[in-house]
């Protein structure tokens, strides 16, 4: 795959070259058909300060995933182990490239996904048949369509499984016994249809905790899981470096040839931390929106900004277009979240334009724009 | 080594750098103490608590327990304001401090704590810094200094730890278990070192900490010259004979070392010389110093709930402490070999504690919830020792058991519903244990004092069953005097009596019974308590006083200071009274808060009432003059209001209602006064009133109070009413708030005419099912006020309107027996059919 085709290269092309490094440095225990070591998975993560020497260059491991390193390596340790991960959390909490990324550093391909809707079936997620093929030779192996479960079992890789709480309670129930006895039954194939699983395989599941329309698990699925809960980051100067890193990285993708404005980059995560958190950091009460107020909100009313500004504007980062952008992201549940947001121009950003000006009273005077 | 310092002629002197609480710590200490045998072994501790050792270490003395220091500063050496001050000192089975007394004593040595007392050490700090530092329960361990420097943060940083605590087990607790002395002391003073390097002198100077490096270092060299004096009649081992030991914070080691180095050490404790200028100059008073020794609880020594320093989780070190010493004694008696082929979690001591821990858990959410199995605390164990591997640890720990629980017990996500887990993990972690104290442990005056009162009384405090006793306080003098020692008791905090029934002063309930109905139990806590407070005095008596006359200078609202005026009523401290009379007049001028003076009022009246019953002297009339005007002049700002903030309100406005007119019953000969305060308070509410945003239930009670008064009549509330009525929707809705207020102001306008009935019956027709769902709770309060004959009146008239008759109301129509008869037919019908 050449990843400037791609509008969203995976995360295994990405990051081959860390991965590469990485596997050649390894020197630790891995489990049966990981790629890394758990050692290294979580390094591959987490990052490192020292560079890895790799065919004679050497190579950075940059940190990927910021708030919480000890859930991270609860998951590594998760995975290896027999049951299932499950990422619950508010919306753009970044569960999903989290487990892109654990699947990417242990089978190595962060594809073998299903992708759960409402209109989810159960052959969706064990298999299906290619029916010109089964009606010219009956079933055999060859007229099966494998699910991404039915890969990551034969070939004991990890299968996620996106959005599972979306899907219909009775369909994510097919899981359970999958699960437990790591065996999945193809009848129609008689004596052959026993697919056991191979060492190596595991599900991650991710599950959305705030969304309308989603399905409660049954107690018995969730005893086959682990559950990690990833909250919202809680430090603003945190966020503040996601953002960058986010929006740096999607500029390059994007051949966006724009510096990224580390003031704006504060800005926005002071007033996400602060409207998610009902406080400024001067100590008012704030009524917090009903929208999920995350930090991936948060990056794309940064990038949005930030491609106006590209292509109409002078290149600089607009604070009017930010507003309206922020507008735009936060006018998405209810009208009177904007009365809200109204109410915290007019109140912390009013009295942060009076005490540090500059950029602030900029921001403060698009108020403007929230309507 | 370490450190030795070896002032030749004199001493062979090694100084220990310890964490306060640390099972590691506690063991090397064990072992160096065992191997090196030195005479003497010197504990950083104030050299008050030096007479307490014997009580320490004697075997019936169970820890958690604690040294209590107490100083009353009546020479004014802390500060001008001549505070009482207290702090705790604890120790548990594996403070390396605590072990070194047990070893050193066992071992023949000589032992003696060297610190400054404690009254010096306030005197020596500044304000707000170090002891001095403002909380509820100050510490004398002073592990924070080791754990609060930029540098300790980096560390985390670098290390990918989550916090100093877990850095310390990773690398002091469980790196230690395979160090020898020597090594694992070399660490820990390297790390002590950095951390006081990037403390800055100014701030070890304002908490007192080198002032207490220099007495510390000055008693050591006293001891080692007192040990070369007498070493030349004593025979034995050449090298063993002047050896001194000393265990002091890891933070102060290399300070004192550095003092002891010193060429030219003061003879005696000589003054003037520049390098030991820190030395207090003169030691506060002895007699206004006390220490004692006090049980303690796990709970109490848990860092976590807010007593700022210490290693967290009691339960669990303790646990791990107990496992060492079974390893320790294993080794001597070689059986390791054998234990080293079992699984880890049978012999290593912290995968032993995690098992238990997570085994422990699990039984306990059972119990609670009935949710975990034993396939999950399977999956937490194995997760627990695949992040200790993951760690780079030898063995899983708190957090390893920590992480464990969460992942593997939680189902769904984490918040407040799910946490039970958690909460139960972290009860076993800090652990339930209370410690004892040996028969000869000391007690203080006030402890003593209650003692002879409990046998004055006949109470018993021998038997932890509890008892009960009834006292006719108005009638008996010996029943009043209980009474009185038991409401001294519960002011002080200490649980030792409470009270069943009868007559409640603070919340007015009650107040019509004679007899009071108490339960008494004695047990520790009742002790701890009571030494707690022998800071305030030497009796049961003069500690309420104490803790009264504290209590009366830190309250800011006039509502504390009419609540300790009930509270000296019912401990009969007559004497008092004057005092709290100055105090409270001055917090009624100051205090602003609307309801707090209203609360202050509510038991001025009930203080005037009971004062014959109570032998209270005290004239209230003033106060309740004062605070009846405070009140006028807040009053009118009281129109816009919180919806949560009405009831409250609208108590207030009726209750100095009340006041004010029976102010004037009762003193009518000064009527020029009485017409003031009744014709202000109706300006006040004419004020309000003419407030345009005005809260609809105050709004109520403004006209039902004014109606009370004869200032309006019903049709001007009826016009009031119906501007509400004919008002825009969001008005309308408010008409139900409007009425509540109304009739707790006066509810007698209901059965003046049809109006009240009429105009509400109307409301009900302009609103439609939904909006009535919704107002149903405040319709529901608003008849709240009715006694059930006058609810019946209302349901009659209330029916009259829509031609029925109250006899209709309650009539309901009954269901034929044919209906019966048909339905468990039907029933039976379907459950043949369903049943194969």
């Amino acid at each position: 795959m050449d990843k400037q085709k791609l509008l969203r290269p995976p995360v295994e092309v990405r990051y081959r070259e860390e991965l590469k490094a990485l596997k050649a440095a390894d020197s630790g225990k891995r489990p049966e058909n990981w790629q890394l070591s758990p050692r290294a998975v979580r390094t591959f993560i987490l990052g490192s300060k020292t560079p890895i020497e790799y065919e004679g260059g050497s190579v950075t491991v940059r940190k990927k995933y910021f708030g919480n390193d000890a859930l991270v390596e609860r998951c590594i340790i998760t995975l290896a182990g027999n049951r299932g991960l499950m990422l619950v959390g508010e919306p753009g909490t970044a569960k999903t490239m989290l487990s892109e990324l654990l699947s990417a550093a242990i089978s190595g391909v962060s594809t073998n996904t299903i992708q759960g809707t409402a209109g989810t079936t159960e052959d969706m997620i064990k298999y299906s048949w290619n029916y010109a093929l089964l009606l010219a030779q009956g079933p055999s192996r060859e007229a099966l369509v494998p699910s991404p479960l039915y890969v990551g079992m034969e070939q004991g890789l990890l299968t996620r499984f996106e959005e599972i709480t979306r899907t219909p309670a009775e369909v994510q129930d097919s899981l359970i016994s999958v699960l437990s006895d790591k065996v999945l039954n193809v009848p129609e194939l008689g004596d052959e249809g026993i697919l056991f699983a191979r060492p190596g395989f595991n599900v991650i599941g991710t599950a959305n905790t705030r969304d309308k329309g989603v399905n409660e698990m049954s107690s018995a699925l969730k005893r086959r899981f682990n559950f990690e809960t990833v909250m919202p980051v809680r430090e603003v100067a945190l966020e503040k470096q996601i953002i960058l890193n986010e929006v740096r990285s999607l500029a390059a993708e994007n051949h966006i040839d724009m510096p990224v404005d580390e003031d704006v980059a504060g800005l926005l995560a002071s007033t996400y931390h602060e409207l998610r958190e009902g406080v400024s950091d001067l100590g008012h009460r704030i009524d917090s929106p009903s929208a999920v107020m995350s930090t991936a909100e948060a990056v794309s009313v940064y990038y949005q900004t930030m491609i106006g500004g590209y292509y109409y504007g002078d290149g600089s980062m607009d604070v009017d277009s930010l507003v309206q952008n922020l507008v735009g992201a936060l006018s998405k549940e209810n009208k009177e979240d904007l009365g809200r947001v109204k109410d915290y121009f007019n109140t912390v950003i009013k009295d942060k334009a009076s005490k540090e000006g500059g950029l602030w009273k900029q921001y403060y005077e698009a108020r403007k724009w929230l309507k | 080594m370490e450190t030795i310092l070896r002032s030749q002629e004199m001493a062979e002197i090694k100084l220990l750098p310890v964490r306060h609480h640390s099972p590691a710590c506690a063991r090397q200490v064990q072992r160096v103490i065992r191997e090196w045998k030195p005479r003497a072994v010197l504990i950083e501790g104030p050299v008050t608590a030096c007479s307490l050792i014997p009580a320490m270490i004697d075997p019936a003395t169970k820890a958690p327990f604690a040294v209590y220091y107490s100083y009353d500063d009546t020479a004014g050496a802390v500060s001008e304001e001549k505070e009482k001050y207290r702090c705790y000192y604890p120790f548990l089975d594996y403070s390396p401090e605590l072990e070194a007394l047990r070893t050193g004593e066992a071992q023949g040595a000589q032992v003696a704590f060297i610190d400054l007392p404690y009254g010096d050490i306030l005197a020596a700090s500044q304000e707000g810094k170090g002891m001095r530092q403002e909380g509820d329960k100050s510490n004398y361990n002073d592990d924070y200094l080791l754990s609060r420097s930029a540098y300790v943060r980096r560390l985390c940083e670098k290390t990918g730890l989550r916090g100093f605590d877990e850095f310390w087990e990773k690398y002091f607790e469980l790196e230690g278990l395979s160090q020898d002395s020597e090594t694992w002391f070399g660490n820990l003073l390297t790390y002590c070192r950095q951390a006081r390097e990037s403390t800055p002198p100014e701030e070890l100077r304002e908490e007192g900490c080198l002032a207490r490096e220099a007495y510390m270092a000055r008693n050591i060299l006293e001891k080692a010259r007192e040990l070369a004096g007498a070493s030349g009649a004593e025979k034995g081992e050449p090298e063993a004979r002047n050896r001194i030991l000393v265990v002091t914070g890891g933070f102060h080691t290399p300070a004192v070392a550095q003092r002891l180095a010193e060429p030219d050490a003061p003879e005696g404790g000589s003054r003037g010389d520049a390098a030991w200028e820190d030395l207090p100059k003169k030691l506060v008073s002895a007699k206004d110093q006390g220490v004692y020794l006090m049980p303690y609880s796990m709970e109490a020594a848990d860092a976590l709930n807010g007593y700022a320093s210490g290693m967290p989780f009691p339960g669990f070190y303790q646990e791990i402490w107990e496992h060492v010493q079974e390893e320790e004694q294993g080794e001597a008696g070689g059986k390791t070999e054998a234990a080293r082929q079992e699984p880890a979690f049978l012999y290593l001591p912290y995968a032993r504690a995690v098992m238990d821990m997570i085994v422990g858990t699990g039984k306990a959410v059972r119990r609670a919830e009935g949710s975990a199995s034993t396939h999950d605390e399977i999956c937490a164990c194995s997760m627990a020792e695949g992040l200790a591997a993951l760690r780079g640890k030898p063995q899983p720990g708190a957090y390893e058991l920590q992480d464990a629980v969460l992942t593997c017990f939680v189902k769904g996500e984490y918040n407040l519903a799910t946490d039970e887990p958690m909460r139960l993990l972290r009860r076993q972690m800090t652990g339930k244990r209370v410690g004892e104290l040996c028969q000869n442990a000391g007690e203080p005056p006030v402890l003593q004092d209650f003692r002879a009162r409990c046998k004055q009384y006949g109470l018993q405090t021998s038997t932890t069953l509890e008892n009960e006793v009834t006292l006719s306080v108005f009638s008996k003098k010996k029943h009043r005097q209980i009474s009185m020692f038991f409401h001294r008791l519960l002011f002080l905090e200490a649980s030792y009596a409470r009270r069943v029934k009868g007559p409640d002063l603070q919340t007015g309930r009650d107040r019509n019974l004679i007899r009071e109905i108490w339960k008494y139990k004695w047990n520790a806590q009742v002790m701890a308590a009571l030494i707690d407070a022998s800071v305030y005095g030497g009796s049961v008596e003069d500690a309420a006083k104490g803790l009264l006359t504290e209590r009366l200078r830190k309250a800011v609202y006039a509502r504390e200071g009419a609540l300790l005026l009930t509270q000296v009523l019912e401990m009969g401290l007559e004497g008092q009274l004057e005092q709290v009379y100055g105090r409270l007049s001055e917090l009624l001028m100051s205090d602003m808060d609307f309801y707090s003076l209203a609360e202050a009022l509510r038991l001025l009246t009930m203080v005037r009432q009971l004062r014959r019953l109570y032998d209270c002297g005290l004239e209230t009339g003033g106060m309740i003059q004062t605070c009846v005007r405070r009140l006028l002049g807040l009053l009118p700002g009281m129109a816009k209001i919180k919806e949560e903030d009405m009831s409250r309100c609208m108590e207030a406005m009726k209750l100095l209602y009340q006041v004010i007119g029976r102010m004037e019953r009762e003193e009518p000969e000064d009527r020029e006064a009485e017409d003031t305060l009744l014709g202000s308070f109706f300006d006040a509410l004419l004020l309000m009133d003419g407030d345009g945003e005005i809260q609809p239930g105050v709004h109520g009670c403004v006209h039902g109070l004014l109606y009370g008064g004869g200032r309006e009549d019903v049709h001007q509330i009826e016009q009031v009413c119906r501007g509400y009525l004919t008002g825009t929707r969001e008005q309308l809705l408010k008409t139900a708030m409007f009425f509540r207020g109304l009739f707790y102001g006066a509810k007698d306008l209901v059965f003046v005419g049809n109006t009240f009935l009429g105009m509400l019956d109307q409301f009900l027709k302009q609103i439609g099912e939904e909006d009535f769902m919704q107002l149903l709770p405040e319709l529901h309060m608003a008849f709240t006020y009715f006694t059930p004959a006058e609810t019946d009146r209302i349901a009659e008239t209330a029916a009259g309107f829509h031609g029925r008759s109250r006899r209709e109301l309650q009539e309901q129509e009954g269901v034929p027996e044919a209906w019966y008869l048909y339905g468990r037919e039907l029933e039976e019908f379907a459950m043949k059919a369903l049943s194969p």
